[in-house]
């Protein structure tokens, strides 16, 4: 997420892109995705019971399957930072891609906002715990944002090491976590036996599970916004990306089996904080810390990653004129989309301060699954207007349509998951996305230039 | 007034300090640079010298 | 195909742009969440005099919960809200098409577009 910062803006410093192996790559969609094990995931425990988040879990990892799948095959072809949103723009047509750059915007930002709300909820926990009641979270929401925004808008963000670090402490601390609470001694702290219970809900349950057993793996496919500094994007992308899936699914299934082992469904259905939690349960200060310490962590690596997507996303709109072009300029000195960092602060800042962790949250599942509604059509219509042996693919995914036939039912799946119990957020964020498309369409786009557009050195695509 | 009130304190402080910074120096560049200069950069430059997508 | 150049986006004009997309997201997706119309669709039933086996918790989660700090009053409403999941036909079809409806349009509009930017790139007959 880091590095693109650069790429397509600061001419000199081309030099040093497509430096990132398959491991740069593992590392930036890991980065941003693991605070999804710290918090949010566990909504799905309140949607479905316990089992029910498990089995989502599961099928939800099918989902990003697909995803990394097509995904792989398109971006390692359209190798440009804008990721889906240039794809869109090359492949669908400019509304479609004007929309996939708002979703990006709104699921980064979104996800930004909930990491800072949990960061502010965790300091109240621990300040109540000290015996300081009532903390107010809203200095550490604004100073968490703040500090971030920035370090991006300064760039020094571009060292991607200071999240490779604070990621790999953070993964390392739910490691320690299980191997703290003994699993090999099941009924000794894990009391898996007296606390699972049936589906509360049934199967039904399971499904509505759906929604949040997105937030296991949210923003994994922001790897191929790393495309144009990839070394090799045949290689590294697939393998980077799988090897996220893989790691994600991991950790998802030690969150799960740590928490579901230490915290009754009706509590950890609504908490902000689980593993937090689960390690206060286990009595032991140590574990406390370590959790405190990972936590704070990867919310801080996901707010990093996602001010930097958002802002870029923002920008590149800007700079095509799907936005006022305003907000297409680079800062001189530190090559950064200054403005659109600073215009996304407030949105970012004023939905963490409602504190309603778990409909934030549902906004950004909300546009990325909108996001990977766009996928499989994308898909389609890419086999179609650029057949395999027209232009040279870096990496060409097996079996199609099959991949692109089960993502599409997957999100039917999960758009009726969110039906059951968040029907009504849902259809607020349907409007949004429809005003904003009819303002695009009869008003916007006619500040944008045509031909332009259409940047790749490709030949012209079939049937036009 | 406990401690934790005074963390609260310098949140909101270091915060504004942050802001104001990043505003003062926006404004500043928006003062000294053309905005045909700041708005210059363009997609694709890079894929267009490293890309080959013809199949040969 | 003559080039299409388009007009110039003023000052004003970019402001006013800003603060309407500012605006739709305030309007559409703030509003509703501070002023509770969105969220979990949920009812909580109400125990008089909770216990933990009124409340149906084994020993084991009475435990946990006292770990974490609560009381059968305290978590009480934690334990006894739950998701209604009764679906409302009407609404369901209504989301469906709005969804639908959503990306029919995106799609056939987006094409429209996309083939002025492709006659323009590469002439209309090639």
């Amino acid at each position: 997420m880091a590095t693109e910062a650069v790429a397509g803006q600061a001419p000199q410093r081309i030099s040093l892109l497509r430096v990132l192996g398959p491991a740069h790559v593992w590392a930036l969609g890991v980065g941003i995705v693991l605070v999804g094990e710290f918090m949010g995931w566990n909504f799905s425990v309140g949607k479905g019971g316990a089992m029910g988040s498990l089995i989502a879990c599961w099928i939800i990892g099918l989902l990003y399957t697909c995803v990394a799948m097509i995904d792989s095959e398109v971006t390692s072809t359209v190798a440009a930072a804008g990721g889906q949103y240039a794809q869109a723009k090359h492949i669908i047509g400019p509304l479609m891609a004007f929309n996939v750059g708002l979703y990006l915007v709104m699921a980064y930002t979104m996800l930004e906002a909930a990491d800072a709300l949990v960061v502010g909820d965790l300091l109240a926990a621990v300040a109540g715990e000290l015996g300081h009641d009532s903390l107010h979270t809203e200095p550490f929401v604004v100073l968490t944002i703040a500090v971030l925004a920035w370090l991006n808008y300064r760039g020094v963000f571009a060292t991607l090491t200071v999240n490779f670090v604070i990621t790999a402490a953070a993964f390392l601390s739910i490691v320690i976590l299980f191997v703290g609470v003994q699993p090999w001694k099941p009924g000794e702290m894990l009391q898996h036996r007296e606390l699972l219970t049936d589906l509360p809900y049934g199967w039904i349950g399971v499904i509505a599970a759906f929604q949040f057993g997105i937030w296991y793996y949210l923003g994994i496919e922001g790897t191929c916004q790393a495309a144009e500094e990839v070394r090799s994007p045949a290689r590294s992308l697939p393998y980077g990306t799988m090897s996220g899936i893989i790691t994600l699914l991991i950790a998802a299934s030690l969150t799960w089996y740590i928490a579901s082992g230490l915290l009754p469904w009706e509590y950890l259905g609504q908490a902000a904080t689980p593993l937090y939690d689960a390690a206060r349960v286990t009595g032991s200060t140590y574990l406390q810390v370590f959790l405190f310490v990972g936590t704070i962590f990867s919310a801080i690596a996901s707010a990093n990653g996602c001010i930097n997507d958002a802002s870029r996303s923002w920008f590149s709109m800007g700079r095509d004129r799907y936005m006022p072009l305003w907000f297409g300029a680079v800062h001189p000195r530190y090559r950064t989309p200054y403005r659109a960092i600073l215009f996304l602060i407030p949105i970012a800042v004023s939905f963490a301060f409602t504190g309603l962790l778990d409909q934030v949250i549902t906004f950004s599942i909300l546009s990325g699954l909108l996001g990977y509604t766009f996928m499989p059509i994308n898909m389609w219509m890419f086999r179609k207007k650029w057949p395999l042996d027209t232009i040279r693919r870096g990496y060409v995914h097996p079996f199609h349509p099959l991949p692109a036939a089960v993502l599409l039912a997957l999100c039917v799946a999960t758009y009726f998951a969110t039906f059951l119990g968040y029907g009504a957020q849902l259809l607020a964020m349907m409007a949004f996305y429809i005003v904003a498309s009819l303002w695009f369409a009869f008003h916007r786009y006619k500040y944008v230039r045509r031909g332009d557009q259409f940047s790749m050195p490709w030949p012209k695509p079939r049937g036009y | 007034m406990d401690y934790w009130n005074i963390l609260e304190y310098g949140a909101w402080a270091i915060s504004f300090v942050l802001f104001g910074w990043m505003l003062l120096d926006a404004f500043r560049v928006n003062r000294d640079f053309e905005e045909e200069v700041l708005t210059s950069s363009r997609e694709g430059e890079l894929e267009l010298v490293t890309e080959k997508h013809d199949i040969d | 195909m003559a080039k299409y150049s388009p007009p110039k986006q003023g000052k004003a004009g970019q402001v006013f742009d800003s603060l309407f997309l500012l605006a739709l997201v305030y309007i559409t997706l703030f509003a509703p969440l501070v002023l509770g119309l969105t969220g979990g669709g949920t009812t909580t039933q109400t125990v008089d005099q909770p216990t933990w086996e009124a409340l149906g918790q084994n020993e084991v989660m009475a435990k946990q919960w006292e770990h974490l700090g609560y009381t059968p009053e305290t978590a009480a409403e934690l334990i006894t809200t739950r998701f209604d999941y009764t679906i409302n036909p009407v609404a369901l079809i209504v989301t469906a098409i709005v969804i639908i409806g959503y990306f029919v349009f995106l799609i056939r509009f987006s094409d429209k577009e996309y083939r002025q930017v492709i006659a323009e790139r590469f002439g209309k007959d090639k």
